[in-house]
């Protein structure tokens, strides 16, 4: 789906907008800097390679016509000139041969898309890979002498390796071809790795065979220098990096992803970037208005926010993303999420980023006092500006506040029934636990009767049933008696019964998200 | 150096632990010039081996300490030489070639910090020196918030982390969080000393418990306070008689009980606790005097109804302007001016978070409103020729304009009878309302208690 859009892999504007990525991010290890622009090749190659072996060849015509375009890297440029520097050069290496290393070197660097993220600066000059590439060939030749003449396993499997430290790709990108298909196509994160199950069979399954001829030995020998050098790209991208390397780059493409709590440093590989996560917005509120599965949503936002936060980004998208998720919880009562949206969110605005700090400020008080958190609300005011006091949504939150903490429940229930934006599903949590709060007062207050009529109008019941039903959900039904045309309403007697409901429901405030 | 050690060497053969603690204060401000001659006398090179020359072999002036405890002083003199070099740096006061910051100040001070610490768990330190644990934590918690307000302003954040979301506290306060995880272990060291109090780390454990309390408030999580008193409490009977402890120590520590306590609207208990830390308090500390009242008068509002004298607060001009015009409107039964007083201080009372509780004085304006209804509803004929007795039954309507005048707005008489029930339910005022027939029925003796009528 995601990928049906995207520019096949190996036509022009892809490599382009490679190169181009390339020098924006140079810190970046190879395969995220490769991959970042250019998402899609990953996923069609793992897709390709199974089925269709010949995508190596296929890609490889495009390469010729890339190379005039090609602009060569500073790094490369001035690693060409060192190595025709008269003082680098040996005396035992002709500058054919010389000349010769120094393409495989470059042409394997281009081919493998490791061109822009080799340390060019540390690069070993042609001569001296030509040189250490005999020394391991010579190494290797008498490893397997000894080999035949009985030499342990171990000793035989570390020597050639320090010769090998050398970055010697050249002469492998036949054998590779052989060895490993997927390994031409250097913007997919698995070449290394099925190199080193490779290897690992290599070592466990195939003790070298004491009749092999020497020259198989030294082939062998080269397959393992190359597999040391990959080894040294796999630790670069090691799959935790050290976590200062700050923040990570997405690539992955998939539209939706499930939420799975992190408990080490993100791949980039499973990470989706900003663009995808604008699509991602897209899809899910789309969705959200089609299915109203409310499950598969916030699961869905949680990963989209994790994703942000992993990436740290932090702007007006964020914001809207937060926004949306804590509507989407308020509507359907999720307070934790809620809460965790909201305090991000009061950051993030205080960050000067824009977005609709107005309406969740005002349900910011809104919610502490359903939580009757008298610090957090404290904080909450103290977040208010003169400007923010003048608005009507907070201007409201604040009048709710001020009509409880003095117990003026008449005010309160007008309040209620005109509530801005969508702080009436916030209200409504706490509505049930004022009502209470509101008779026990007026029990005690009234003597000896009113009219229903009264009680429902002054908390703000659609109707006299439902204050009745409220009242006999209560264990009150004996209060209500009914007189001539009307109900009456035995405050009088009811001083104790609302007294220990209220005292009730100001006890069992749910503390779910809290900080 | 050389003259760092000599005080050093006085101080501590005469065992004073403030003239110790005073060798590792860095006080730039007073004594720039000294601590700059410090810094000078020593290079990276050779300052331990100098140290160590002071220590163990000037004969001139040898002290009777163990070679592991000279060991433990000289670590201790070497941290703060360094931390001394960061902190003139900083300061402007030496050049240096790296680029310095209030967060390398903060770092080597937390490893002089933790030197000092390792005195007395691997060095046998003796109790008289923990003044030098006190100096120690003072300075981290300031050059903590510096660097955090360093940070702040330079927008730099690395923090990473694998939670779904980003925690805006923690990148604020990275540094004074760190410091408070130290602050805590000075605390540890000083409670699971288990010497005789003689010479047990004991004395020190209300200094440290302040630094904590000051930090925990900074940071906003006042509550982490609680886990401190917890802890206290659950090892009270160890522990040398708090009336034994230095006052300042006392003071501090029981304004912030109180203030805990106020914070939890425990507002009985605060009360005790401030009312303590006000006794103890020296009387010229107008600072410390000035922020137990901000709480104490709030206290006083809701535990007993009383407001401040004119003459309490004549010494403080700040609490005048804070609480004197909210106190008359309340005296007065003036609504309006009790609206107008506390929008005015709002900005202020929030910062000190009484907002909320003052709040509540509202009650008490009201009340003394309706009482003054009350009193000018005048008498009756007591029944059967009987003493005069005050007017008991009042239409809401009396009430409803006595709301109207003063609070100077529109309101209806379903709203009033809200408010008068408030007044009942919350014991500020004696009777009921009868609903279908328009009025108050009040107490016939002591209609609003506590105030004579």
């Amino acid at each position: 789906m995601s990928w049906a859009s995207a520019t096949p892999p190996g036509t022009q504007p892809g490599y382009t907008s490679y190169a181009h990525a390339a020098t924006a991010y140079t810190p970046v290890p190879v395969r995220q800097g490769f991959g970042q622009p250019y998402t899609l090749q990953p996923q069609y190659a793992a897709y390709a390679t199974p089925t269709n072996p010949p995508p190596a060849p296929a890609a490889a015509p495009a390469e010729p016509q890339q190379q005039q375009k090609i602009d060569w890297p500073d790094k490369v440029r001035s690693y060409v000139q060192r190595s025709f520097e008269p003082k680098n050069m040996l005396p035992d290496v002709s500058r054919e041969e010389m000349e010769a290393k120094l393409k495989e070197t470059i042409s394997h660097a281009k081919d493998a898309g490791i061109m822009y993220t080799t340390e060019w600066d540390n690069m070993p000059l042609p001569q001296m890979l030509v040189r250490t590439h005999r020394a391991a060939q010579l190494e290797a030749q008498r490893a397997a002498q000894m080999m035949t003449s009985a030499w342990s396993n171990p000793a035989m499997a570390t020597a050639p390796t320090e010769p090998a430290r050398a970055n010697t790709n050249h002469h492998n990108s036949k054998k590779r071809k052989s060895n490993d298909l997927s390994e031409n196509d250097p913007s997919t994160g698995t070449p290394w790795r099925s190199n080193k199950k490779l290897s690992l069979l290599d070592r466990i399954s195939q003790p070298p065979s004491l009749d092999s001829k020497s020259l198989k030995q030294a082939e062998k020998a080269e397959n393992r220098k190359q597999r040391f050098n990959n080894a040294e790209y796999k630790t670069y991208r090691s799959p935790s990096p050290p976590p200062s390397t700050g923040p990570i780059l997405g690539t992955c493409t998939n539209l939706e992803k499930s939420y799975l709590r992190l408990t080490a440093a993100p791949k980039p590989s499973l990470v989706r970037p900003e663009h995808i996560l604008h699509q991602t917005l897209d899809l899910l509120k789309k969705k959200w208005r089609k299915e109203n599965n409310y499950n598969y949503i916030c699961d869905q936002f949680k990963s989209l926010r994790q994703d942000l936060t992993v990436q740290r980004i932090k702007n007006e998208f964020t914001v809207s993303v937060y926004e949306i998720h804590a509507r989407i919880a308020l509507e359907k009562g999720d307070l934790g999420e809620y809460n965790q949206c909201q305090t991000q969110l009061r950051a993030l605005y205080a960050s000067g980023i824009k977005g609709n700090a107005v309406e969740f400020k005002a349900y910011r008080i809104l919610y502490f006092i359903h939580t009757a958190n008298r610090t957090a609300l404290n904080d909450a005011i103290a977040d208010l500006t003169t400007a923010d006091k003048e608005e009507r949504a907070i201007k409201h939150a604040l009048e709710v506040r001020s009509a409880l903490a003095l117990g003026n429940y008449h005010r309160f229930f007008q309040l209620y029934l005109d509530v801005p934006n969508m702080g009436a599903y916030l209200m409504d949590m706490f509505v049930k636990r004022e009502r209470l709060a509101a008779l026990a007062n007026m029990c005690k207050a009234y003597k000896p009767d009113f009219k229903l009529r009264f009680i429902t109008e002054e908390l703000a019941f659609e109707s006299d049933a439902e204050a009745a039903q409220f009242i006999i959900d209560h264990n009150g039904q004996h209060l209500l008696v009914e007189r001539e045309d009307s109900i009456i309403f035995m405050a009088g007697n009811a001083k104790q019964l609302f007294e220990t409901a209220r005292a009730d429901a100001h006890r069992r405030v749910d503390l779910k998200g809290q900080i | 150096m050389d003259s760092l050690i000599k005080e050093f060497k006085t101080a501590y053969a005469g065992q004073l632990g403030n003239d110790l603690a005073r060798t590792l204060t860095p006080d730039i401000p007073n004594n720039a010039a000294q601590m700059m001659s410090v810094w000078e006398s020593g290079n990276s090179q050779s300052i331990k081996d100098d140290l160590k020359f002071l220590f163990v072999r000037d004969k001139s002036a040898r002290l009777s300490m163990s070679s592991d405890e000279a060991a433990g002083w000289q670590e201790i003199y070497y941290s703060y030489w360094k931390a001394l070099g960061e902190i003139l740096a900083v300061e402007g006061l030496r050049k240096s070639r790296v680029k310095t910051s209030w967060t390398s100040v903060y770092e080597a001070w937390k490893e002089l910090t933790s030197q000092i610490i390792r005195g007395y768990t691997n060095h046998e330190f003796e109790n008289w020196t923990i003044p030098c644990l006190y100096v120690a934590g003072k300075y981290m918690r300031l050059y903590a918030m510096r660097a955090d307000a360093e940070r702040g302003n330079n927008g730099d954040d690395t923090v990473t982390n694998f939670q779904d979301d980003f925690d805006p506290e923690t990148e604020k306060h990275k540094s004074l969080e760190d410091c408070a995880r130290q602050l805590n272990r000075i605390f540890n060291l000083c409670l699971s000393d288990r010497a005789p109090l003689g010479e047990s780390r004991k004395w020190g454990i209300y200094y440290a418990i302040n630094l904590l309390f000051k930090t925990y408030f900074k940071l906003n999580s006042a509550a982490l306070s609680k886990n401190v008193l917890k802890v206290l409490s659950a090892g009270r009977g160890d522990m040398p008689d708090f009336e034994s402890f230095p006052k300042s120590q006392q003071v501090t520590f029981k304004y912030y009980e109180g203030v805990l306590a106020f914070l939890e609207e425990n507002y009985a208990e605060a009360e005790k606790n401030l009312t303590l830390a006000w006794l103890l308090c020296h009387k010229s500390a107008t600072r410390n005097k000035e922020l137990i009242l901000t709480y104490l008068i709030p206290c006083h509002l809701l535990t007993t109804h009383t407001l401040p004298s004119a003459k309490l607060l004549a010494p403080f001009p700040r609490l005048q302007a804070l609480f004197l015009k909210l106190a008359t409107a309340i005296k007065k039964g003036d609504l309006r001016g009790f609206h107008q007083a506390l929008q005015e201080g709002e900005d202020e009372f929030v910062k000190r978070r009484i907002y909320l509780t003052l709040e509540r004085g509202r009650d008490i304006a009201l009340r003394n409103l309706l009482r003054k209804v009350f009193i000018a509803g005048g008498f009756m004929e007591g029944a059967e020729g009987g003493a005069q007795v005050r007017r008991t039954r009042i239409p809401v309507t009396e009430f409803a304009a006595a709301i109207r005048m003063s609070s100077g707005q529109d309101i209806d008489t379903d709203e009033v009878e809200c408010l008068l029930a408030n007044m009942i339910y919350k014991n500020l005022m004696k009777g009921y309302i009868a609903h279908e027939r328009g009025f108050v029925v009040l107490s016939k003796n002591g209609a609003f208690p506590g105030t004579g009528v």
